[in-house]
């Protein structure tokens, strides 16, 4: 009901009349496009992490390379030995469900499109491969797994490619842990902008408001006045804003759709994504808006 | 007794009677680390009294009135008004209060940038009165003050006389019980003079408890009614002034 008082009306707190508007909604215009992009590359990278994971995630392969050395049967052992060390180590490890060696058959059958039939892979120099399945909820530091297998068998190593997409995996984290980081500075940085903006024009406007408390208003008379001023402020911000970002996250996903490799191929954002984007314009009102409620509500006290 | 007996229908005896509605002890203001403007401010008004505030340009007459209508809080004493004491009271308390009382400031202090009637409709908007209700009080009391012509007008439009008029009615559209006048009929001629004191009269008659601070003597002498003098920081208490043209001190 007071809502559409105030809306019907003229307000009596000067608002309007006020430089600091265009300011804020300056600010906001900006803070919003630097918030929507910063968002969007984050949703980007978690639709590459996510992608990329699955193809990280449920198994894995270990090599044990083979000795060369005139003692053959020593070096058999030695690698089996091995084998079987890096096996134990495997199974022991958090998130491993299971490690276990190919068998010489499964080996023979591997090399046969190569050596053709009849060869015995215990005379000959190859790799011995462990199979290891991962754990469907489990989150490996590959990093780390190779470390501590390389300790407990110096001959054992896992493929390069997991340890490059694991590398990549945790790159993209940290761009994302930064990106979140700087979301978080936007939103502070924009409350302190519109703190004191808000309490400018309180100061500008004290004639009028020591006007209202001695008609008898609250102080949450006056703050919702405040409120609704900043909140249209705050959406119009946001719309100048979503206009910016949205020709910018089509040029920047043109750009990254023309990287070789398809490690890119997951950028493009989904509805949901969208979504969110679009919606900005209503969160930086509401967040404008809370803040110059709480401005003066915090404000009004120092005065009369 | 005596003094109950001869002051009991102008003053309440002490601050915490049910009758006080203004009441203050040992009061005194200053303004900034200056010295006192006011000192030992003793006073009792009564609920539906009606009293004169004089004393010459400067002697405080706007000090005593802004710590009646909750603006300046007193440096040290009591003060009472609707029997709550005030330093106790939180912002939201004072608002409420606020609203029981009706204030014509010695500047006017209306919105410049709204109209008359904006102006006038404050206090019931600033309560959360229905728009409606609003048109209907504000239009009917901007007529009675004839400033039916005047209605859209900008308050920075007005002249002296008119602000003060939008002044007066905004100090009685709530209907308060207690309307304090700081030099109401200072930019008026006497034809309206009369009439706004009439109002006074005539509101104090419902009940409301009326003190106006002024400088003109006719005043004084026409309406029948006790005075509160400011001098020498002090404040000094006379009974109406009677047909013979001699006032005493009560
Ligand atoms: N806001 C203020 N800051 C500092 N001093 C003030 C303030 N208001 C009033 N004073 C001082 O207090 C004294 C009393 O002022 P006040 O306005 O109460 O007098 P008054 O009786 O209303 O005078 P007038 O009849 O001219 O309106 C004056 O000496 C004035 O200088
Ligand atoms: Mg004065």
């Amino acid at each position: 009901m007071t809502k559409n008082v105030v809306t019907a009306r003229k307000q009596e707190v000067p608002l309007q009349d006020d430089n600091s508007s265009v300011f804020l909604q300056i600010m906001v215009c900006i803070s919003v496009f630097l918030f929507g992009v910063t968002l969007a590359g984050v949703l980007s990278i978690n639709a590459m992490l996510n992608a990329w994971n699955e193809s990280i995630l449920g198994s894995l392969t270990v090599q044990i390379m083979p000795i060369v050395e005139d003692n053959k049967d020593a070096a058999q052992a030695e690698v089996l030995r091995q084998q079987s060390k890096a096996v134990e180590f495997l199974n022991q490890y958090e998130g491993v469900e299971k490690a276990e060696p190919l068998t010489d058959k499964q080996l023979n059958y591997l090399i046969q499109p190569w050596l053709g039939d009849g060869v015995d892979v215990s005379d000959l120099p190859v790799p011995r491969l462990i199979d290891v399945k991962i754990r469907k909820d489990a989150e490996i530091d590959f990093m780390q797994l190779a470390e501590k297998l390389a300790e407990v068998s110096p001959l054992a190593s896992i493929d390069d490619h997991k340890l490059w997409l694991d590398k990549l995996i945790n790159f993209a984290d940290s761009l994302r842990l930064l990106a979140l980081v700087v979301l978080l500075l936007v939103v502070v940085v924009t409350s302190g902008a519109i703190f004191y903006c808000t309490q400018t024009s309180l100061g500008l406007h004290r004639y009028v408001i020591e006007i209202l408390h001695l008609m008898g208003a609250k102080d949450t008379y006056v703050a919702q006045q405040y409120a609704h001023k900043t909140a249209f402020l705050g959406f119009v911000g946001g719309i100048y804003g979503l206009v910016l970002i949205i020709p910018t996250i089509y040029v920047v996903s043109g750009l990254a759709k023309q990287i070789e490799g398809g490690i890119v191929s997951e950028t493009s954002l989904s509805m949901l994504d969208w979504g969110i984007i679009f919606s900005l314009p209503f969160f930086s009102s509401l967040m404008a808006m809370i803040t110059a409620y709480y401005t003066v509500k915090h404000t009004l006290v120092k005065f009369m | 007794m005596l003094a109950k007996k001869s002051g009991g229908r102008i003053l309440a005896d002490n601050i915490s009677d049910v009758d006080t509605i203004i009441g203050m002890q040992n009061v005194g203001i200053r303004y900034g680390q200056g010295a006192e403007v006011l000192s030992d401010i003793n006073l009792t008004l009564r609920r539906g009294s009606f009293h004169f505030l004089t004393g010459k340009s400067g002697a405080g007459k706007t000090s005593l009135l802004s710590m009646m209508y909750l603006s300046q809080k007193a440096s040290r004493g009591i003060v009472k008004i609707f029997g709550r004491n005030i330093a106790f009271a939180d912002r939201d308390c004072l608002a409420l209060l606020r609203r029981r009382i009706g204030v014509v400031f010695q500047d006017f202090r209306l919105l410049d940038h709204m109209t008359a009637f904006d102006n006038v409709a404050l206090p019931l908007r600033v309560c959360g009165m229905e728009e409606r209700e609003v048109r209907k009080r504000v239009t009917e009391l901007l007529q009675w003050v004839e400033l039916s012509k005047k209605i859209n007008d900008r308050a920075s439009t007005l002249s002296g006389g008119e602000k003060q008029r939008v002044a007066i009615a905004r100090a009685v559209i709530n209907r308060p019980e207690i309307l304090l006048a700081d030099e109401p009929t200072g930019n008026v001629d006497s034809d309206i003079a009369n009439k706004l004191m009439k109002l006074f009269v005539e509101l104090n008659k419902l009940g409301t408890t009326v003190v106006i601070a002024t400088h003109s003597e006719r005043l004084i002498t026409d309406f029948p009614f006790p005075r509160l003098h400011l001098q020498n920081k002090g404040l000094k208490i006379y009974r109406p002034v009677v047909l013979d043209g001699t006032e005493r001190r009560l």
